[in-house]
């Protein structure tokens, strides 16, 4: 790296004593019904948070059409057999409740916060949206409508267009390989794929409600029984999908955005799940390459060189096949440098063990952001529903920062040797064709697509 | 609801520099901010996005922590930082484990008292700037929608009306005694105040702040421009052009009454009412009900961190094959239906619920991994501009006093044509076509 290492000065005052971090109790029950609940209790505001999660997502339900899930998840909150919109949404002021209803690739879900003192109703108003929807046909045609506006607009931003085509890239025909419905598969919808994607889907047996406030665990678990506890519904038979193909050696994807006055970059490899026993490894070692602030790539190209304002990397963990990626929106005239600069930062990492004292910096900095969902309600349910989707130890949050602490410099150098497989990285960058396929071009063999995915030659 | 009662306790140094402390235990965490009160409205004429660009040369060195110390120190302590300018404040903060609290302290010291930066780091961040505005604006559909394109509309005082982020020749003639003049003059520590969250006992907190930033020499009191606006009386309209997205948007702004006063707190209410999320009336109307809009939000932005002219505002994308007119149509009928009947006692109770709710929230709400920003944010504003902190746990009595007619006699009174700005960003032909 071209910057000098900067002694530090002796006056910096050291670090106290730590106090010890401790994780809250988790308390998890199964409903007789086969829901999977778990309370934990956090006394910061007078509120609480909750998330009512479907094991299942766009991805589990492609072959009735991409981005079913996500409608099904949209038009969920227009009406049940009790209440019509209008009803919904003011009863939802008058809790001072926020809710909303979204899918991602894996899981579906109703997300909530309240008032304290009025969780029960909320609670049941969540329940009658996760068994008892109408999907009025109003309401599905409106929605449909919004979601082909929405779906035109993503593809006129650079980073949706550098997402979906390294996707598309990393895992081709599996579903994982679709971030988006085509304007076409919107127009194709129908109420009863959302009905079946309902019926199928949102049951007691493929659902996990995650609750975590300012509430008495077992006043909250009576009340859990007698709102969620005639829900019935088994679960869904699983899908099962081909593994992909793990593409091999350099590729250069242009996406041409004509008037584009930057360049979005995107590159990306297979990777690894977060039940991969690699899995902390892979996140020190990211966090040293491009996943901090002060990380290595960081400091070259925005505080060394200016590139960019905001490059990062990051490991990307869906619930069958993770991937490493490392982005920055550039200007236009450093497409080549920046990428050049991205690669040998990479190379670095798998060919030098990293100094003991950087590691010690990066081990520090991961096991001390790691804490931080502590101190607030959302933060803390972010971190529990994580373990529980991926279904990872129950101790996972009390040994994580022991196992960061553990690592060594030889850990990190095979782990950047297996995954940042910097000759096997597949390259997006989306922007002015005139301006930027020469420097691509130097990076492996290139294609260019328009923003609705179609070849140019 | 529980009355929430945050525990607060302030004091200032001789020097002048402010120190509030919120103690809370939860988390072994701490969040410490240092706030200036000096924002993109002040900044110099002909330096547009200079109190951006000098809020990146605070990171790149002081006197003891040369460039690349101050992020390594804190992350390396397993915390994260980051700074934001805002119209009438600049904000440096980090939420660390409570054991490298007085490392930060003494990283937030270190550049108050000495700024050490030279050219080669300014031309640096004038570049990352610079790719700063492209990804947020230049480069982006609807970039510096509503934020940049109605300032210039709706108001006539320069400090209101100029590019925040930045017009790029001024940021290239920014030079290196700009930088100094700005610090000498705005970065002294009787224009700032320091916040301690978490993970602190209060004598500890303030025996570091004491030992720490006491010999830091106070300054000159800094003058600051008159933002004030001269009264409007007619309706503003302006036009942008709309390069990559692909729907008509339009955005309407409200002059909101000064803070701190009864009819501020009926138009927060009002607000509510018509932007309060699906349930708002704006939404119901235009997007629900008449189905003119695609995508509706808005409000009063921020409400408690303003100190000088804001605006309520409104934002629109709407369905090509509807006119700016007919969705202008749709907006107004609304407007003029609050006017005239006002709102319901049921809806009232629900808005003021919703609101106390939402407060709680703000105060407790991280950003970008920093716990507590929402409550050090107030606890900052309601200093700076109103020297009472404590501010934090009666500003809500105020809100919830609000009577229905109260809220008619706002609409009358403040949504009136002679009070708005209306910017219509129109996709160009070619981003239209695009599209179809």
């Amino acid at each position: 790296m071209a910057t000098p290492a900067v002694e530090v000065n002796s006056a910096v005052p050291g670090l106290s004593a730590e106090r010890q971090v401790t994780w809250p109790k988790r308390q998890r029950v199964r409903l007789s019904n086969g829901l999977d609940v778990i309370l934990v209790e956090s006394h910061t505001i007078p509120k609480f948070h909750g998330e009512l999660f479907l094991r299942s997502g766009n991805a589990t339900v492609i072959e009735r059409g991409p981005g079913l899930a996500e409608m099904t998840a949209t038009v969920l909150r227009t009406g049940t057999s009790k209440r019509v919109s209008r009803q919904i949404e003011e009863d939802l002021r008058r809790l001072g409740a926020d809710l909303s209803s979204y899918a991602g690739a894996d899981t579906s879900a109703i997300s909530f916060a309240g008032l304290s003192e009025f969780a029960e109703p909320l609670l049941g108003l969540v329940d009658e949206l996760a068994r008892d929807a109408a999907f009025p046909e109003a309401e599905f045609e409106r929605e449909r409508r919004q979601k082909l506006e929405e779906v035109k607009l993503s593809r006129t931003e650079p980073g949706f267009l550098a997402g979906e085509r390294l996707r598309k890239v990393l895992f081709g025909a599996h579903p994982y390989g679709v971030v988006s419905p085509s304007e076409e598969q919107v127009a194709a919808y129908k109420r009863d794929d959302l009905l079946g994607v309902y019926r199928d889907f949102y049951t007691p047996e493929n659902a996990l409600l995650v609750l975590v406030g300012d509430f008495q665990p077992g006043a909250m678990l009576k009340s859990v029984e007698k709102v969620f506890g005639a829900w019935q519904g088994k679960k869904p038979v699983p899908s099962v999908f081909a593994s992909p193909a793990n593409p091999r050696s350099r590729h250069v994807y242009l996406v041409h955005q004509p008037g584009a006055v930057q360049t979005q970059i995107l590159a990306g490899c297979h990777a690894i799940t977060r039940r991969h026993p690699d899995w902390v490894k892979l996140g020190l070692t990211n966090s040293l390459y491009g996943g901090a602030f002060n990380s290595r790539l960081v400091m070259n190209i925005r505080e060394d060189k200016g590139y960019t304002y905001s490059p990062r990397s990051g490991v990307n963990a869906l619930r069958q096949h993770g991937y490493f990626s490392v982005s920055a929106a550039v200007r236009n005239d450093v497409v080549a440098a920046s990428l050049t600069e991205i690669f040998y930062e990479m190379d670095k990492l798998r060919s030098l063990p990293v100094p003991e004292p950087e590691l010690a910096d990066a081990q520090n900095y991961l096991s001390g952001v790691f804490s931080m969902g502590l101190a607030t309600q959302g933060g803390l349910l972010g971190q529990i529903a994580v373990v529980a989707l991926n279904e990872l130890p129950d101790d996972y949050l009390e040994t994580y920062r022991a196992k960061v602490r553990a690592l060594t410099p030889a850990d990190l150098l095979e782990t950047a040797r297996k995954y940042l497989d910097s000759a096997n990285m597949q390259i997006v960058v989306v922007g002015d064709r005139a301006q930027i396929e020469s420097q691509a071009a130097l990076f492996g063999e290139l294609e260019v697509f328009d923003a609705q995915g179609k070849h140019l030659r | 609801m529980k009355q929430l009662q945050i525990a607060i306790e302030s004091t200032t140094l001789a020097n002048g520099l402010k120190v509030v402390i919120a103690p809370e235990t939860t988390a072994p965490v701490v969040t410490i901010g240092v706030y200036y009160k000096i924002g993109f409205r002040l900044e110099p004429k002909g330096r547009s996005g200079f109190a951006h660009l000098f809020e990146h040369m605070m990171f790149q060195g002081s006197a003891n922590a040369p460039k690349m110390q101050h992020i390594k120190l804190i992350n390396s302590s397993g915390g994260v930082l980051n700074g934001s300018t805002h119209y009438d404040v600049t904000n440096y903060y980090e939420a660390v484990p409570s054991n490298a609290l007085e490392r930060v302290l003494w990283l937030e010291a270190d550049r108050m008292r000495a700024l050490k930066v030279d050219d080669e780091n300014l031309r640096n961040q004038r570049d990352v700037v610079k790719e700063e505005v492209r990804v947020n604006v230049l480069n982006q559909p609807y970039g510096g929608f509503p934020w940049l394109d109605l300032p210039p509309v709706a108001f006539r005082n320069w400090a209101n009306s100029h590019n925040f982020y930045g017009d790029f020749t001024d940021l290239d003639a920014a030079d290196l005694s700009d930088v100094f003049t700005f610090f000498k003059t705005y970065y002294v520590p009787n224009n700032a105040v320091l916040l301690i969250l978490g993970d602190v006992k209060p004598e500890e907190g303030f025996a570091l702040a004491k030992k720490l930033f006491a010999d830091i020499p106070a300054g000159p009191p800094p003058p600051f421009a008159d933002p004030t606006e001269p009264e409007q009386n007619e309706e503003r309209r302006g036009h942008v052009e709309e390069k990559f997205g692909t729907l008509p948007a339009i955005a309407i702004g409200y002059v909101v009454p000064k803070r701190r006063t009864a009819d501020w707190c009926a138009m927060a209410l009002l607000d509510q009412a018509l932007h309060g999320g699906r349930a708002g009336k704006l939404y119901r109307e235009l997007v629900l009900e008449k189905q003119v809009a695609v995508e509706l939000d808005g409000g009063i932005d921020d409400i408690f961190g303003y100190n000088g002219p804001t605006q309520m505002v409104t934002r629109i994308m709407h369905k090509p094959e509807f006119t700016g007119e007919t969705a202008m149509a749709a907006f107004d009928q609304v407007i003029r239906e609050i006017q005239e009947n006002g709102i319901s006692e049921d809806e009232l109770a629900q808005l003021k619920v919703k609101w106390q709710s939402d407060f709680v929230s703000l105060l407790e709400n991280g950003h970008g991994g920093m716990p507590r920003y929402g409550l050090m944010h107030l606890l900052a504003c309601f200093t700076l501009f109103d020297n009472e902190p404590q501010l934090v746990n009666s500003i809500l009595d105020g809100f919830l006093a609000v009577k229905r007619e109260e809220i008619q006699a706002a609409a009358r009174k403040y949504l009136v044509k002679e009070k708005r700005a209306i910017v219509f960003r129109t996709p160009t032909a070619s981003s239209a076509k695009e599209a179809a």
